[in-house]
């Protein structure tokens, strides 16, 4: 059985741009590791998720999110 | 040419705000002399807890400031920004993007009064 194809979240969201600054919709698409989400489970666009990768890089220099989030010890 | 740039700068909380804005001051003096820039928005987020210690830091100072600027002007600026010790960190990137778009022109003038002008142009 085929799934149906999924849609780029950010697209419905009517967002053009990802924004490096806003650290709560790049948690978003971080696994629990703190690893960028793939588009294949994301379904993001491929457009957004090369933003996204960009986006959450900066972020991650200007210490918004964390480069590793370990498991039990914040 | 001039473009448009934004700067994020994490300062030291151990930093009064007066010491800050002395600091962006100095700073945006680099950008704008010869009347070859402007600083656009300069908005302050104020202390916020860091991802990971930066200088063994836990919590730094965001500011974020937008500005237009020509391009032979920043490798000073970043100089001053980076001998600096109480930036802990900053991050200058060139602002494409749509959301901080500040309109240039006709900022009093009604959206359909624009379009009349433009059918008699």
């Amino acid at each position: 059985m085929r799934r149906p194809a999924k849609t780029c979240p950010v697209c419905e969201s009517g967002v053009r741009v990802l924004d490096y600054k806003d650290d709560r919709t790049l948690g978003r698409f971080l696994t629990e590791r703190g690893k960028i989400l793939p588009s294949r489970l994301s379904g993001m666009c491929a457009r957004h998720q090369r933003q996204l990768a960009t986006a959450i890089k900066r972020a991650r220099q200007l210490a918004l999110i964390p480069y590793i989030k370990s498991g039990s010890a914040a | 040419m001039a473009r448009r740039y934004e700067t994020v700068y994490i300062f030291d909380t151990a930093l009064e705000e007066p010491a800050i804005n002395e600091k962006l001051d100095r700073f945006h003096a680099l950008l704008t002399k010869e009347g070859k820039g402007s600083v656009t928005t300069s908005s302050h987020w104020g202390k916020r807890s860091l991802a990971y210690p930066i200088k063994k830091k836990e919590t730094g100072y965001y500011v974020v400031t937008q500005f237009e600027a020509a391009g032979e002007l920043l490798p000073e600026y970043e100089r001053a920004v980076k001998l600096d010790e109480s930036v802990l960190r900053y991050l200058v990137v060139l602002n494409e993007g749509e959301p901080a778009k500040p309109m240039p022109q006709a900022p009093a003038v009604a959206a359909d009064e624009i379009e009349i002008d433009e059918e008699e142009a």
